[in-house]
């Protein structure tokens, strides 16, 4: 097996930022703005329903092993536990992937 | 004796065709032949009454004539095929096998005595009160494999009264209980069982051909299987008058298939379990999943949804297992389903439902929606945990042709989201790399 490569930020970002644009597009939700890094992914604020937000993480998981050859388990207890939601928006969940592929490549 | 009766009968039909196995017919009066002999073999290989003893075949003239000499012979009889082949020997250790007569594809035979003393206390019962026996295996689909011990006399009861003559396809094997039912039905009314060299659709349909059989006893895999292979496009099947389907949910999209490709075909939903025999049933409509079961010796009761059993021809006990029947001898089957009047529709096993944040899901409604897409042989739904919703839907899809993943996720999410609640829609998707059925045809809901 290959060494996963060092995670890099705006890749992620944008991995995240298509995935939610594919939701988006499959469940017919409208956004007044494209997705960005502070666009929410739940709560009152985000367009995503819970179901909508565990598809995207599964939706996440399923590319992370698919590019980086590492099983990643994004919705864990741990993830659930954080002080700062890594679910909250883009941008903190773009953070925690590559904690944990950062992680997975010193292991 | 527990079956002099059959005997009886059989030797009143000694010129029909019992069997049909790998192309030759053999008569009913062969058939009485044989056991007579076996008698005589099982007395010089020193089988007696109450011993437990391991059959190895499938429905051979050679098998079923000694089937019927060990039921005469009040022994207690294990039948396994090459389908539990991996679970031989613990099979044969969990029954306490004396003895294990093994058929080969020439329908010669050879016996192995094991040095065994019976120790269970539902056997030796058994035993004490001179009946036959016989033990079945659950397929443990979510499970380990429990051994159902029945007294063979009741299993056998219903089978006295007078019911229709018709040439049948043996498809469930000798270890499940459908097999058996199958077996003793057509026996008992001087039916015709004819018995497929595989159970590849194209030979099924082949068989069907050849030997015009009416009826075929089958599972919504097998059909679906069928289906997909169109095999019964290439066979003339107009001989067939009625199919059964049973041992798991048929999905709705399924049903309505198999109604479509077979025109005038009578399709009746059948339901029971190896712990309690087959009970009567019949379907609302052919394309109904709606059904009443029950029958002579059978009582039903709903209890939260779930179905109940009272059965006259119950097993005694497993031989592995604790007892699951209550002081007044119900049965839950764990069987989910809906009520309307005097009919039920089975919704799916109550340790298959998906919990996806309080809300149920039943795996069988979620795969007839895939199997309507195009492109798409077979779907498998299962719960995988999530922390977010407990559950989550996940789907394992085979393809009938190559597909890139994302394509097929698009499709269908679109599909779902306009025929299934979005709690019910498949989160999780992947291709899966080979068939998901086990030996039995029956769906594996493994994750």
């Amino acid at each position: 097996m290959t060494s996963p490569k060092t995670a890099n930020r705006e890749a992620i970002v944008a991995m995240v930022i298509n995935s939610l644009n594919d939701l988006y597009a499959q469940n017919g939700i409208t956004s007044d703005d494209a997705p960005g890094e502070s666009t929410y992914l739940v709560g009152r604020r985000a367009a995503l329903d819970s179901l909508g937000l565990v598809t995207l993480i599964v939706e996440l998981e399923q590319k992370i092993e698919e590019e980086f050859d590492v099983a990643l388990t994004l919705a864990s207890e741990r993830a659930m536990s954080q002080k700062n939601s890594p679910f909250l928006t883009v941008g903190a969940l773009a953070d925690y992937i590559c904690t944990l592929l950062d992680e997975q490549r010193q292991a | 004796m527990a079956i002099e009766w059959l005997l009886e009968r059989m030797e009143q039909a000694r010129d029909a065709t019992a069997i049909v196995w790998h192309g030759v017919s053999v008569r009913y009066g062969e058939l009485v032949d044989r056991v007579a002999q076996w008698l005589t073999e099982l007395d010089d290989a020193g089988v007696a009454a109450g011993q437990v003893i391991g059959i190895e075949g499938d429905y051979s003239p050679g098998a079923i004539s000694l089937l019927l000499a060990l039921i005469a012979r009040n022994t207690i009889v294990v039948p396994l095929t090459a389908s539990v082949a991996v679970h031989r020997d613990e099979f044969l250790t969990i029954a306490e096998a004396q003895a294990v007569i093994r058929f080969d594809d020439n329908d010669g035979w050879h016996i192995d005595r094991r040095d065994v003393t019976i120790s269970h206390e539902l056997t030796r019962a058994l035993i004490a009160q001179g009946h036959p026996g016989l033990v079945l295996f659950s397929s443990g689909s979510t499970g380990k494999s429990k051994a159902a011990l029945h007294d063979f006399a009741p299993l056998l009861e219903k089978f006295k009264v007078v019911r229709h003559r018709q040439v049948t396809l043996t498809f469930l094997l000798l270890d499940h209980i459908g097999g058996i039912n199958t077996l003793f039905y057509t026996l008992s009314n001087g039916g015709t069982a004819v018995v497929a060299r595989t159970r590849d659709p194209d030979e099924v349909c082949a068989a069907i051909e050849r030997h015009r059989v009416e009826l075929l006893p089958t599972s919504p895999t097998f059909l679906n299987l069928i289906l997909m292979s169109e095999a019964h496009r290439r066979y003339d099947l107009s001989s067939l008058k009625l199919i059964t389907y049973g041992t798991e949910v048929m999905p709705q999209a399924t049903l309505q298939r198999v109604c479509e490709a077979f025109p005038g075909v009578r399709l009746q939903q059948t339901y029971g379990l190896s712990e309690l025999g087959i009970l009567r049933s019949k379907s609302r409509e052919d394309g109904s999943l709606w059904v009443k079961i029950g029958g002579e010796g059978f009582e039903t009761r709903i209890v939260d949804g779930v179905l109940h059993v009272r059965a006259k021809s119950a097993m005694l006990g497993y031989l592995n297992a604790p007892s699951p029947f209550d002081a007044e001898g119900w049965m839950n089957t764990q069987d989910m389903v809906e009520v309307d009047g005097e009919y039920i529709r089975i919704l799916g096993r109550r340790s298959e439902i998906i919990n996806v944040g309080g809300q149920k899901v039943y795996p069988a409604e979620v795969e007839s929606v895939l199997l309507q897409l195009p492109n798409v042989r077979d779907a498998t739904v299962y719960g995988e945990a999530n922390p977010i919703t407990g559950q989550i839907v996940a789907a394992r899809m085979n393809l009938v042709e190559p597909e890139d993943l994302d394509s097929l996720k698009k499709r269908v999410r679109a599909w779902c989201r306009d025929h299934l609640a979005s709690f019910k829609v498949p989160v999780k998707i992947t291709i899966a790399d080979g068939d998901q059925f086990s030996s039995r045809f029956k769906k594996m809901r493994r994750s």
